[in-house]
Protein backbone atom coordinates (compact mmCIF):
# COMPACT_ATOMS: atom_id res chain seq x y z
CA UNK A 1 0.00 0.00 0.00
CA UNK A 2 1.06 3.51 -0.73
CA UNK A 3 1.43 5.47 2.53
CA UNK A 4 0.69 9.01 1.49
CA UNK A 5 2.05 9.18 -2.26
CA UNK A 6 -0.14 9.58 -5.08
CA UNK A 7 -1.59 6.34 -6.25
CA UNK A 8 -0.23 5.43 -9.59
CA UNK A 9 -3.94 4.23 -10.84
CA UNK A 10 -5.49 7.74 -9.48
CA UNK A 11 -6.18 10.02 -11.67
CA UNK A 12 -6.57 13.54 -9.35
CA UNK A 13 -7.17 17.17 -11.14
CA UNK A 14 -3.41 18.20 -9.76
CA UNK A 15 -0.53 20.11 -12.03
CA UNK A 16 2.72 18.37 -12.52
CA UNK A 17 4.32 20.77 -10.46
CA UNK A 18 1.38 20.35 -7.81
CA UNK A 19 1.99 16.55 -8.14
CA UNK A 20 5.42 17.21 -6.90
CA UNK A 21 4.71 18.50 -3.06
CA UNK A 22 3.89 14.57 -1.70
CA UNK A 23 0.09 14.10 -0.77
CA UNK A 24 1.58 13.22 2.89
CA UNK A 25 3.61 16.75 3.03
CA UNK A 26 0.30 18.64 2.32
CA UNK A 27 -1.63 16.51 5.02
CA UNK A 28 1.06 17.40 7.58
CA UNK A 29 0.75 20.94 6.36
CA UNK A 30 -3.10 20.51 7.14
CA UNK A 31 -2.43 18.90 10.56
CA UNK A 32 -0.60 21.81 11.52
CA UNK A 33 -3.54 24.16 10.42
CA UNK A 34 -2.86 25.43 6.91
CA UNK A 35 -5.78 25.45 4.93
CA UNK A 36 -4.16 25.81 1.65
CA UNK A 37 -2.36 22.56 1.65
CA UNK A 38 -6.16 21.11 2.15
CA UNK A 39 -7.13 23.70 -0.55
CA UNK A 40 -4.55 21.99 -2.45
CA UNK A 41 -5.80 18.45 -1.79
CA UNK A 42 -9.28 19.79 -2.29
CA UNK A 43 -8.40 20.53 -6.00
CA UNK A 44 -7.16 17.17 -6.57
CA UNK A 45 -9.76 15.41 -5.63
CA UNK A 46 -13.28 17.26 -6.03
CA UNK A 47 -14.06 16.27 -9.13
CA UNK A 48 -13.63 12.52 -8.39
CA UNK A 49 -15.38 12.66 -4.74
CA UNK A 50 -18.43 14.68 -6.57
CA UNK A 51 -18.67 12.37 -9.12
CA UNK A 52 -18.40 9.46 -6.96
CA UNK A 53 -21.28 11.20 -4.39
CA UNK A 54 -22.91 12.30 -7.91
CA UNK A 55 -23.02 8.57 -8.59
CA UNK A 56 -24.94 7.50 -5.38
CA UNK A 57 -27.72 10.10 -5.51
CA UNK A 58 -28.57 11.34 -8.40
CA UNK A 59 -28.72 14.85 -7.55
CA UNK A 60 -26.24 17.19 -8.48
CA UNK A 61 -27.24 19.96 -5.53
CA UNK A 62 -27.13 16.91 -3.05
CA UNK A 63 -24.04 16.04 -4.46
CA UNK A 64 -22.59 19.31 -4.23
CA UNK A 65 -23.50 19.53 -0.41
CA UNK A 66 -22.47 16.32 0.26
CA UNK A 67 -18.91 17.03 -0.91
CA UNK A 68 -19.01 20.19 0.94
CA UNK A 69 -19.88 18.35 4.03
CA UNK A 70 -17.57 15.78 3.23
CA UNK A 71 -14.26 17.80 2.74
CA UNK A 72 -15.23 19.84 5.73
CA UNK A 73 -15.49 16.83 7.93
CA UNK A 74 -12.05 15.81 6.58
CA UNK A 75 -10.83 19.16 7.49
CA UNK A 76 -12.33 18.73 11.23
CA UNK A 77 -11.01 15.47 11.75
CA UNK A 78 -7.27 15.66 9.50
CA UNK A 79 -5.54 15.24 12.92
CA UNK A 80 -6.42 12.11 13.11
CA UNK A 81 -5.07 10.96 9.76
CA UNK A 82 -2.61 8.46 10.53
CA UNK A 83 -1.05 8.13 7.47
CA UNK A 84 -1.60 4.16 7.51
CA UNK A 85 -3.71 4.38 4.19
CA UNK A 86 -3.93 6.70 1.18
CA UNK A 87 -5.39 10.20 1.86
CA UNK A 88 -7.58 9.42 -0.85
CA UNK A 89 -8.79 6.10 0.65
CA UNK A 90 -9.33 8.09 3.61
CA UNK A 91 -11.28 10.66 2.70
CA UNK A 92 -13.20 8.00 0.08
CA UNK A 93 -14.32 6.60 4.10
CA UNK A 94 -15.65 9.94 4.94
CA UNK A 95 -17.17 10.27 1.84
CA UNK A 96 -19.62 7.15 2.05
CA UNK A 97 -20.38 7.64 5.29
CA UNK A 98 -21.36 10.68 4.49
CA UNK A 99 -23.34 9.65 1.83
CA UNK A 100 -24.85 6.48 3.17
CA UNK A 101 -26.22 7.91 6.05
CA UNK A 102 -27.87 10.66 3.67
CA UNK A 103 -29.20 7.57 1.90
CA UNK A 104 -30.08 6.28 4.66
CA UNK A 105 -32.22 9.15 6.27
CA UNK A 106 -33.77 9.89 2.73
CA UNK A 107 -35.11 6.35 2.74
CA UNK A 108 -34.70 6.63 -1.11
CA UNK A 109 -36.37 3.81 -2.26
CA UNK A 110 -37.95 2.29 -5.33
CA UNK A 111 -37.21 3.87 -8.92
CA UNK A 112 -36.71 7.27 -9.84
CA UNK A 113 -38.44 8.88 -6.96
CA UNK A 114 -34.91 10.38 -6.22
CA UNK A 115 -33.99 11.84 -9.73
CA UNK A 116 -34.25 15.27 -10.66
CA UNK A 117 -35.09 15.85 -14.05
CA UNK A 118 -33.54 19.00 -13.96
CA UNK A 119 -30.26 17.64 -14.11
CA UNK A 120 -28.28 18.10 -17.14
CA UNK A 121 -26.54 15.01 -16.91
CA UNK A 122 -22.56 15.72 -18.54
CA UNK A 123 -19.96 13.01 -19.12
CA UNK A 124 -16.42 14.20 -19.57
CA UNK A 125 -15.13 13.00 -23.22
CA UNK A 126 -11.41 12.82 -23.20
CA UNK A 127 -11.20 14.35 -26.63
CA UNK A 128 -13.17 17.12 -25.94
CA UNK A 129 -10.59 19.42 -25.59
CA UNK A 130 -8.95 18.33 -29.15
CA UNK A 131 -11.45 17.66 -31.12
CA UNK A 132 -14.51 19.96 -31.74
CA UNK A 133 -17.40 18.49 -30.01
CA UNK A 134 -19.74 16.24 -32.15
CA UNK A 135 -23.12 17.31 -31.60
CA UNK A 136 -25.30 13.75 -30.71
CA UNK A 137 -28.65 13.48 -32.64
CA UNK A 138 -31.73 14.40 -30.87
CA UNK A 139 -32.82 10.28 -31.37
CA UNK A 140 -29.06 9.35 -30.09
CA UNK A 141 -29.81 11.80 -26.90
CA UNK A 142 -33.28 10.80 -26.07
CA UNK A 143 -32.03 7.13 -26.32
CA UNK A 144 -28.94 7.60 -24.10
CA UNK A 145 -31.13 9.36 -21.74
CA UNK A 146 -33.42 6.76 -21.47
CA UNK A 147 -30.45 3.87 -21.02
CA UNK A 148 -29.33 6.38 -18.52
CA UNK A 149 -32.46 6.67 -16.67
CA UNK A 150 -32.80 2.83 -16.31
CA UNK A 151 -29.27 2.56 -15.10
CA UNK A 152 -30.20 4.78 -12.36
CA UNK A 153 -33.22 3.15 -11.57
CA UNK A 154 -31.93 -0.08 -11.53
CA UNK A 155 -28.97 1.23 -9.22
CA UNK A 156 -31.51 3.08 -6.78
CA UNK A 157 -33.03 -0.73 -5.98
CA UNK A 158 -29.63 -1.78 -4.64
CA UNK A 159 -28.72 -0.30 -0.48
CA UNK A 160 -26.28 2.30 0.19
CA UNK A 161 -23.92 -0.57 0.71
CA UNK A 162 -24.56 -2.36 -2.31
CA UNK A 163 -24.61 0.60 -4.98
CA UNK A 164 -21.23 2.14 -2.59
CA UNK A 165 -19.22 -1.07 -3.84
CA UNK A 166 -20.55 -1.96 -7.26
CA UNK A 167 -19.54 2.24 -7.94
CA UNK A 168 -16.00 1.83 -6.45
CA UNK A 169 -15.64 -1.51 -8.49
CA UNK A 170 -16.70 -0.65 -11.68
CA UNK A 171 -16.12 3.34 -11.86
CA UNK A 172 -13.43 3.65 -9.93
CA UNK A 173 -11.55 0.53 -10.44
CA UNK A 174 -10.86 -0.02 -6.69
CA UNK A 175 -9.71 -3.18 -5.05
CA UNK A 176 -11.25 -5.04 -2.68
CA UNK A 177 -9.12 -4.13 0.16
CA UNK A 178 -9.07 -0.41 -1.01
CA UNK A 179 -13.07 -0.84 -1.10
CA UNK A 180 -12.91 -2.77 2.79
CA UNK A 181 -10.91 0.15 4.09
CA UNK A 182 -13.15 2.88 2.80
CA UNK A 183 -16.07 1.37 3.61
CA UNK A 184 -14.67 -0.16 7.10
CA UNK A 185 -15.67 -3.46 6.38
CA UNK A 186 -14.01 -6.92 5.56
CA UNK A 187 -12.58 -7.88 2.26
CA UNK A 188 -14.85 -11.07 2.20
CA UNK A 189 -18.07 -8.57 3.15
CA UNK A 190 -17.08 -6.52 -0.18
CA UNK A 191 -17.34 -9.30 -2.61
CA UNK A 192 -20.48 -10.64 -0.82
CA UNK A 193 -22.06 -7.50 -1.67
CA UNK A 194 -20.20 -7.44 -4.74
CA UNK A 195 -21.01 -10.72 -6.11
CA UNK A 196 -25.50 -10.05 -4.95
CA UNK A 197 -25.07 -6.16 -6.31
CA UNK A 198 -24.24 -7.28 -9.53
CA UNK A 199 -26.75 -10.38 -9.78
CA UNK A 200 -29.26 -7.60 -9.24
CA UNK A 201 -28.07 -5.38 -11.88
CA UNK A 202 -27.98 -7.71 -14.03
CA UNK A 203 -31.25 -9.06 -13.89
CA UNK A 204 -32.62 -5.31 -13.82
CA UNK A 205 -30.34 -4.21 -16.93
CA UNK A 206 -29.64 -7.37 -18.74
CA UNK A 207 -31.57 -6.22 -21.78
CA UNK A 208 -30.10 -2.80 -21.53
CA UNK A 209 -26.44 -4.19 -22.35
CA UNK A 210 -27.69 -6.77 -24.85
CA UNK A 211 -28.81 -4.57 -27.30
CA UNK A 212 -27.24 -1.16 -27.28
CA UNK B 1 -12.32 -20.50 3.95
CA UNK B 2 -14.31 -18.26 1.25
CA UNK B 3 -17.20 -18.31 0.87
CA UNK B 4 -19.10 -19.18 -2.94
CA UNK B 5 -20.16 -15.65 -3.22
CA UNK B 6 -16.43 -14.45 -2.58
CA UNK B 7 -15.23 -17.01 -4.92
CA UNK B 8 -17.24 -16.41 -7.37
CA UNK B 9 -17.08 -12.38 -7.56
CA UNK B 10 -12.80 -13.02 -7.36
CA UNK B 11 -13.48 -15.35 -10.28
CA UNK B 12 -14.96 -12.91 -12.25
CA UNK B 13 -12.67 -10.09 -11.33
CA UNK B 14 -9.76 -12.39 -12.54
CA UNK B 15 -8.46 -12.78 -9.12
CA UNK B 16 -8.61 -16.36 -8.50
CA UNK B 17 -5.73 -18.25 -9.35
CA UNK B 18 -3.24 -21.34 -9.62
CA UNK B 19 -5.01 -24.30 -7.16
CA UNK B 20 -7.43 -21.89 -6.16
CA UNK B 21 -8.68 -21.29 -9.99
CA UNK B 22 -8.78 -24.76 -10.79
CA UNK B 23 -10.54 -25.96 -8.00
CA UNK B 24 -13.32 -23.50 -8.59
CA UNK B 25 -13.77 -24.12 -11.97
CA UNK B 26 -13.54 -27.51 -11.62
CA UNK B 27 -16.75 -27.30 -9.03
CA UNK B 28 -18.80 -25.19 -11.65
CA UNK B 29 -21.89 -27.63 -12.49
CA UNK B 30 -22.12 -25.86 -15.85
CA UNK B 31 -18.90 -24.55 -16.87
CA UNK B 32 -20.24 -22.77 -20.36
CA UNK B 33 -23.68 -21.24 -18.33
CA UNK B 34 -20.51 -19.63 -15.47
CA UNK B 35 -18.95 -18.40 -18.19
CA UNK B 36 -21.59 -16.57 -20.04
CA UNK B 37 -22.56 -14.90 -16.72
CA UNK B 38 -19.27 -13.72 -16.26
CA UNK B 39 -19.26 -12.36 -19.95
CA UNK B 40 -22.39 -10.75 -18.57
CA UNK B 41 -20.87 -9.26 -15.45
CA UNK B 42 -18.05 -7.75 -17.81
CA UNK B 43 -20.92 -5.86 -19.98
CA UNK B 44 -22.10 -4.88 -16.92
CA UNK B 45 -19.16 -3.23 -15.98
CA UNK B 46 -18.71 -1.83 -19.52
CA UNK B 47 -21.92 -0.46 -19.54
CA UNK B 48 -22.00 1.59 -15.93
CA UNK B 49 -18.56 3.02 -17.04
CA UNK B 50 -19.45 3.61 -20.47
CA UNK B 51 -22.94 5.50 -19.26
CA UNK B 52 -21.91 6.45 -15.45
CA UNK B 53 -18.67 7.99 -16.37
CA UNK B 54 -16.63 10.65 -14.45
CA UNK B 55 -19.16 13.25 -13.95
CA UNK B 56 -17.98 17.12 -14.07
CA UNK B 57 -18.42 19.45 -11.13
CA UNK B 58 -19.28 22.63 -12.51
CA UNK B 59 -17.87 26.18 -10.83
CA UNK B 60 -15.14 24.39 -9.86
CA UNK B 61 -13.36 27.38 -8.34
CA UNK B 62 -16.84 28.16 -6.55
CA UNK B 63 -16.99 24.81 -5.04
CA UNK B 64 -13.14 25.44 -3.44
CA UNK B 65 -14.22 29.00 -2.57
CA UNK B 66 -17.21 28.07 -0.42
CA UNK B 67 -15.58 25.17 0.90
CA UNK B 68 -12.63 27.57 2.13
CA UNK B 69 -15.31 29.81 3.46
CA UNK B 70 -17.24 27.39 5.48
CA UNK B 71 -13.82 26.31 6.79
CA UNK B 72 -12.79 29.92 8.12
CA UNK B 73 -16.54 30.40 9.49
CA UNK B 74 -15.90 26.85 11.15
CA UNK B 75 -12.26 27.87 12.35
CA UNK B 76 -13.75 31.56 13.92
CA UNK B 77 -16.53 29.57 15.49
CA UNK B 78 -14.57 27.11 17.39
CA UNK B 79 -12.24 29.96 18.43
CA UNK B 80 -14.82 32.21 19.13
CA UNK B 81 -16.56 29.48 21.20
CA UNK B 82 -13.02 28.78 23.09
CA UNK B 83 -12.61 31.96 23.71
CA UNK B 84 -16.57 32.75 25.01
CA UNK B 85 -16.28 29.33 27.29
CA UNK B 86 -12.66 30.10 28.26
CA UNK B 87 -14.16 34.11 29.70
CA UNK B 88 -16.80 32.73 30.83
CA UNK B 89 -15.01 30.27 32.63
CA UNK B 90 -12.93 32.58 34.28
CA UNK B 91 -15.36 35.83 34.50
CA UNK B 92 -17.42 34.86 37.02
CA UNK B 93 -15.18 33.19 39.77
CA UNK B 94 -13.28 36.18 40.56
CA UNK B 95 -10.98 36.47 44.20
CA UNK B 96 -13.73 39.20 45.15
CA UNK B 97 -16.54 37.62 43.98
CA UNK B 98 -15.63 34.30 46.08
CA UNK B 99 -15.35 36.39 48.95
CA UNK B 100 -18.14 38.38 48.31
CA UNK B 101 -20.06 34.90 47.91
CA UNK B 102 -18.47 33.60 50.75
CA UNK B 103 -19.34 36.61 52.82
CA UNK B 104 -23.43 36.32 51.75
CA UNK B 105 -23.51 33.05 52.48
CA UNK B 106 -22.10 33.12 55.74
CA UNK B 107 -24.20 36.11 56.92
CA UNK B 108 -27.19 33.99 55.85
CA UNK B 109 -26.77 31.13 58.02
CA UNK B 110 -25.72 33.19 60.72
CA UNK B 111 -29.44 34.93 60.17
CA UNK B 112 -31.49 31.84 59.92
CA UNK B 113 -29.55 30.44 63.20
CA UNK B 114 -30.62 33.12 64.92
CA UNK B 115 -34.18 32.84 63.66
CA UNK B 116 -34.32 29.15 64.50
CA UNK B 117 -32.78 29.80 68.02
CA UNK B 118 -35.20 32.48 68.16
CA UNK B 119 -38.10 30.14 67.27
CA UNK B 120 -36.78 26.83 69.57
CA UNK B 121 -39.47 26.81 72.66
CA UNK B 122 -37.91 26.09 75.88
CA UNK B 123 -37.94 22.63 77.29
CA UNK B 124 -40.77 22.21 79.98
CA UNK B 125 -39.22 22.18 83.44
CA UNK B 126 -39.47 19.35 85.72
CA UNK B 127 -41.66 19.32 88.62
CA UNK B 128 -38.99 18.01 90.47
CA UNK B 129 -36.85 21.23 90.15
CA UNK B 130 -39.33 24.27 90.48
CA UNK B 131 -39.66 22.69 93.46
CA UNK B 132 -36.33 22.41 94.94
CA UNK B 133 -35.59 25.55 93.50
CA UNK B 134 -39.10 26.98 95.97
CA UNK B 135 -37.82 24.94 99.00
CA UNK B 136 -35.32 26.88 101.24
CA UNK B 137 -31.87 25.68 102.60
CA UNK B 138 -31.70 27.19 105.73
CA UNK B 139 -28.20 27.83 106.61
CA UNK B 140 -28.99 27.20 110.23
CA UNK B 141 -30.02 23.82 110.15
CA UNK B 142 -27.60 23.01 106.83
CA UNK B 143 -24.76 25.03 106.89
CA UNK B 144 -23.07 23.17 104.47
CA UNK B 145 -25.83 22.27 101.92
CA UNK B 146 -25.09 22.65 98.57
CA UNK B 147 -27.98 21.74 95.53
CA UNK B 148 -26.63 21.46 92.33
CA UNK B 149 -28.77 20.85 89.08
CA UNK B 150 -27.95 19.04 85.83
CA UNK B 151 -30.19 19.20 83.25
CA UNK B 152 -30.12 17.74 79.61
CA UNK B 153 -32.77 19.82 77.67
CA UNK B 154 -32.80 17.64 74.43
CA UNK B 155 -33.47 14.34 76.45
CA UNK B 156 -35.43 16.53 78.88
CA UNK B 157 -33.40 14.35 81.69
CA UNK B 158 -32.79 16.98 85.39
CA UNK B 159 -30.49 15.55 87.75
CA UNK B 160 -30.64 17.03 91.16
CA UNK B 161 -27.90 16.73 93.42
CA UNK B 162 -27.58 17.29 96.80
CA UNK B 163 -25.03 17.25 99.44
CA UNK B 164 -25.01 18.77 103.33
CA UNK B 165 -28.69 18.74 103.89
CA UNK B 166 -29.55 17.47 107.21
CA UNK B 167 -33.52 16.57 106.13
CA UNK B 168 -35.40 16.93 103.10
CA UNK B 169 -38.75 18.79 103.10
CA UNK B 170 -41.48 16.34 104.31
CA UNK B 171 -43.55 16.34 101.25
CA UNK B 172 -40.80 15.97 98.76
CA UNK B 173 -40.88 12.22 98.90
CA UNK B 174 -44.42 12.53 97.98
CA UNK B 175 -43.81 14.12 94.96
Amino acid sequence: MNKGGLRPTMQTEATPAQADVSELDLVRRCQAGDTEAFDELVTRYRTRVFSMIYNMVHSEQDAWDLAQDSFLKAWKSIKRFRGRSSFYTWIYRIVMNVTIDWLRKKHIKGAGAEFDDAIQLRQVDPASKTVPKKEALPYETMQRDEIRTRIEQAIAQLSPEHRAVILMKELEDMQYHEISEALGCSIGTVMSRLFYARKKLQNLLRDVYENV
Amino acid sequence: MKTFEEKWTAWLDGQLTGRELSEFEASLPDRAAAEAEKANAKQLGELLKREFGARTLTNEEFFSHQLREKIKQERFESSAGFASGRRKNSSWWTIPRLLWAGTMSLALFLVCMVLVMQNEKPADESQYLTQILNARVDPVISPNATVSIFEVKQDRVTVLWTEGLQSLPADYAAK
